[in-house]
């Protein structure tokens, strides 16, 4: 419960223009992006929208004081609750610090506020040259700090990494108002514990995370794009793992299934290919366009000895931005084909990718659900979509089923929960399974120690 | 109404926002989000709070309706979104439910509504608008709206010198052939608004064809954005009997046009209706496109730098874009904006409901016209042009008119 007087000392922290606490707006920021059920809603008791780290440091002390729930958010675009407010409280809403308060050309590091968009980020980098590589496929609307909350992956992991491999340097709201400083520019850096590794992915149950440094890297100056069609999806996998194995490492390797495929025709209504079982979208990038041709021939040719039917390569920016945007946008134009998706984001080995595809259609079968399969072919990351109506009990019983044994399927070959959309609720459930009594205990110890009272992001990771 | 419309409303409404994962694609194109960026101003704020009062999670309040009527209806979000989900019908459908349910819609657009309904209305107040002022809807459609005159004959007063006044290109030579009649939509806006731009419209028609005048009524689009769904049907059945006998039905109005364009999906399931309605629909034109069409050449070409602003029912409503363009490079030196396709807040009657949100939204494109150094910016819908025209008074560096006044 949070009284008049509390309301009031938030009010005078931000300005009572960025305090929002009608019934309706709290409806508004009560859902994000997960399929989370939207009703009965979880609404926060009051939004508080800050624009500087003190601001958040003055709200996180009353918060702190009164021992209320403090869960932020950016944009909402996440894929597993963690910006749900589920015990009410304060979402702490972080789109309004939207400052990128250095780049630093010489170091190669820009340093920006927890509600920059990650495209504008990039953009402001590119500018100069210089190339921040994470890009989860919310890019253009996800903002820094969820990324870092999230330890956003993207496209481009198989050769550049995640969101962790580019923080150097975090400054964080601790859940009593203590503002800490940890990391920085300095490329080599054991002095303590490696706290900025601890936040980054800590799904706001830590700390707020304000601002992050990040390293960069010089800008690939060309690029291409490769779309590739195979009889199966086994002979896809097969040829990213053979590019892999013969030294040639794309920017992006990403997968999709039939299901996918006959959704993104339907949807530019085209007919697809006879005989197409899976489409591989691949972006090589290099320093010539000698090098970018050479790339793509030993491409082909991989691909050739995996029985490939179709070999384009985009010949133009507007070609090329067209097969990505599909891809982006495939997530959710599968989601619109089913009065439910749930939307999983497991993780295996890269060699394991086709065997937990083939375990994932037999799973699909035995329970009688549609799943589609996309993902990260480069680096084991794959999003199999449960497609379904929930509101049929039968089918609500199958599909649990069938998602509980996904996780195990996951877990047999090695693999794990979340690649890169984190825990969250959605997945709160597996969590035991996935890392064990005694890795969960340790977690808890820590959490337990940085956030005594329970408030930071309360209901979220177990 | 009965309950079974209602709920069918709803149901409509909810088909289409169930597609919605609340991804936030759209958040970065809401021209509304962009001016006021709270949740419940977005499209997937307002998706989602049309699923919530369907599925029984809010109460259809004072609050839900100002909340569904906070939208420009500009279809930003429909074209960026990754599932194409129709955020604008949606608003409509749960609009009309609303004013339904309330047994009307506000007084405010009813009022409007019936004075669009009542052609004879519309024609006196084309002539004086001091008959708006008389019937006490000034503040619905304010004297300040009305912008200056500012005609073709200003226009090549301006860019070509004296000598080019007065004259005139020889008849298109280019034949949409002689049997098709086409008729001419002679929209409420244009009417009331800008007489001396249908002027120009009728004037460069007559240059292709024996155009065909109507007595047509009100294409109906401010009755179907405001929970007057009824009004909207009846309009629409009187059009469509107007124009049974012309092949072609142009229009130099974006938001007419994209209506009449889209008036058969409004009778798809009605057996009596569709396919009278179907081929209506299946004659509308936009004047750009039946300009590009027949071939027509622009009576001069200037030296004046011009730049076009997309109306949304035009660019996304009926996706027209090289047609109007094409006629500007035909006419003047062509300079393409920076967001040129943004909605400039006008959107009917929104610009008067929220006046601060619309004068945002329209500073911006101001600033993008003026980057342009273009001394005139041109569209080609009477509800652009009246914002545009505040725009170019403000700034005081460019005109703003409508395209058959250039051509």
């Amino acid at each position: 419960m949070i009284t008049d007087e509390i309301k009031k000392r938030l009010r005078d922290i931000v300005g009572p223009e960025n305090i929002l606490d009608s019934d309706l707006d709290r409806f508004g920021y009560s859902y994000d992006s997960s399929f989370v059920p939207l009703l009965p809603p979880n609404k926060p008791d009051i939004i508080v929208r800050p624009l500087t780290t003190e601001e958040v440091s003055k709200t996180m002390a009353v918060a702190f004081e009164y021992a209320i729930p403090v869960t932020p958010r950016g944009a909402a675009s996440g894929r597993t609750g963690g910006s749900i407010p589920l015990k009410g409280g304060i979402s702490l809403c972080l789109d309004r610090m939207t400052r990128i308060i250095e780049l630093d050309e010489r170091n190669m590091m820009v340093t920006a506020e927890a509600g920059v968009r990650t495209i504008d980020l990039y953009n402001r980098c590119a500018a100069q040259g210089l190339f921040y590589p994470p890009d989860p496929a919310s890019w253009k609307f996800s903002t820094i700090g969820g990324n870092v909350a999230e330890n956003a992956g993207g496209m481009r992991a198989v050769k550049y990494g995640v969101t962790s491999d580019y923080v150097m340097g975090l400054e964080v709201v601790l859940a009593d108002g203590t503002i800490l400083n940890t990391g920085g520019k300095a490329i080599k850096n054991v002095t303590g514990y490696d706290l900025k590794s601890l936040f980054t992915g800590s799904e706001g149950t830590l700390g707020i995370v304000t601002q992050a440094t990040f390293r960069l890297i010089s800008m690939p100056k060309r690029r291409g794009t490769l779309q590739v069609m195979f009889p199966s999806l086994d002979d896809g996998c097969a040829t990213v793992h053979m590019m892999l194995q013969a030294g040639i490492v794309p920017a992006a390797a990403e997968i999709m299934d039939r299901v996918c495929l006959e959704t993104v025709a339907r949807h530019r209504k085209t007919e697809l290919q006879p005989g197409v079982q899976a489409c591989l979208v691949i972006e090589i990038d290099g320093e010539t366009d000698a090098a970018i041709a050479t790339q793509a021939e030993r491409i082909e040719a991989v691909a050739n000895t995996c029985s490939a039917i179709g070999f384009r390569v985009a010949q133009s920016q507007q070609e090329s931005d067209e097969l990505w945007a599909i891809r982006r946008g495939i997530s959710s134009a599968v989601a619109a084909t089913a009065p439910n998706r749930l939307g999983e984001d497991i993780s295996v080995p890269r060699d394991a990718f086709p065997e937990v595809v083939r375990r994932i259609r037999a799973i699909s079968e035995k329970y009688r659900i549609p799943i589609a399969v996309y993902g990260h072919a480069g680096d084991g990351n794959l999003h199999p979509s449960v497609l379904c109506d929930l509101s049929n009990p039968d089918e609500a019983e199958r599909v649990h089923r069938a998602i509980d044994e996904i996780f195990a399927a996951t877990l047999a070959v090695g693999g794990t929960l979340s690649g890169e959309h984190g825990i969250g609720i959605t997945k709160r459930p597996y969590i035991t399974q996935a890392l064990g009594e005694a890795g969960v205990r340790t977690m808890k110890a820590i959490k337990q120690a940085l956030d005594p009272k329970g408030i930071m992001n309360p209901g979220k990771i177990w | 109404m009965h309950k079974t419309a209602d709920a069918a409303l709803l149901q409509n409404a909810k088909k289409i926002v169930s597609q919605c994962d609340r991804c936030g694609a759209c958040l970065t194109v809401c021209p509304l989000f962009g001016a006021r960026d709270i949740e419940a101003s977005s499209a997937r704020g307002k998706n989602v709070i049309a699923r919530a009062l369907a599925e029984g999670g809010l109460d259809p309040g004072p609050d839900v309706a100002k909340a569904v009527d906070f939208c420009l209806l500009c279809r930003a979000c429909v074209e960026n979104c990754p599932s194409k989900v129709k955020t604008d019908e949606a608003m409509v459908d749960v609009r009309q439910y609303l004013a339904d349910r309330k047994g009307g819609t506000a007084v405010k657009y009813k009022t409007v509504g019936a004075f669009l309904k009542n052609r004879g209305l519309v024609k006196l107040a084309s002539g004086a608008l001091s008959v708006l002022r008389r019937l006490g809807l000034n503040k619905v459609f304010p004297h300040g709206m009305v912008p200056d005159e500012y005609t073709k004959a200003h226009f090549l007063a301006t860019f070509s010198g004296p000598a080019a006044l007065g004259q005139r290109a020889p008849l298109s030579d280019v034949a949409v052939t002689k049997a098709t009649k086409v008729a001419y939509f002679h929209g409420c806006g244009m009417r009331m608004m800008f007489p001396a731009a249908v002027v120009e419209t009728l004037e460069i028609l007559r240059t292709t064809t024996r155009i065909i005048l109507k007595d047509n009524v009100c294409c109906g689009l401010p009755h179907l954005a405001h929970g007057l769904r009824g009004d909207f049907l009846t309009l629409a059945k009187k059009n469509i009997r107007t124009y049974e006998d012309a092949d072609l039905i142009v229009s130099d109005c974006a938001s007419c046009g994209g209506t009449l364009k889209h008036i058969a999906s409004f009778f798809a399931d009605d057996p009596e209706w569709k396919d009278q309605a179907a081929a209506f629909s299946g004659k509308a034109m936009d004047l750009s496109e039946y300009l590009a069409k027949a071939g027509y050449t622009p009576r001069h070409k200037l030296d004046a730098v011009l730049t076009y602003h997309d109306p949304c029912h035009l660019v996304r409503g009926q996706g027209i874009t090289r047609q109007p363009r094409d006629l500007l490079r035909a006419t003047g030196q062509f300079v393409e904006m920076e967001g040129a396709d943004v909605c400039c807040g006008g959107a009917g009657s929104f610009h008067m409901d929220y006046p601060a949100i619309g004068a945002k939204i329209l500073a911006q494109k101001q600033a993008n016209i003026e980057k342009t150094g273009a001394a005139v910016v041109v569209t080609g819908c009477p509800g652009c042009l009246i914002q545009l025209t505040k725009a170019a008074e403000a700034s005081g560096k460019f005109k703003a008119m409508h395209i058959s006044q250039v051509l």
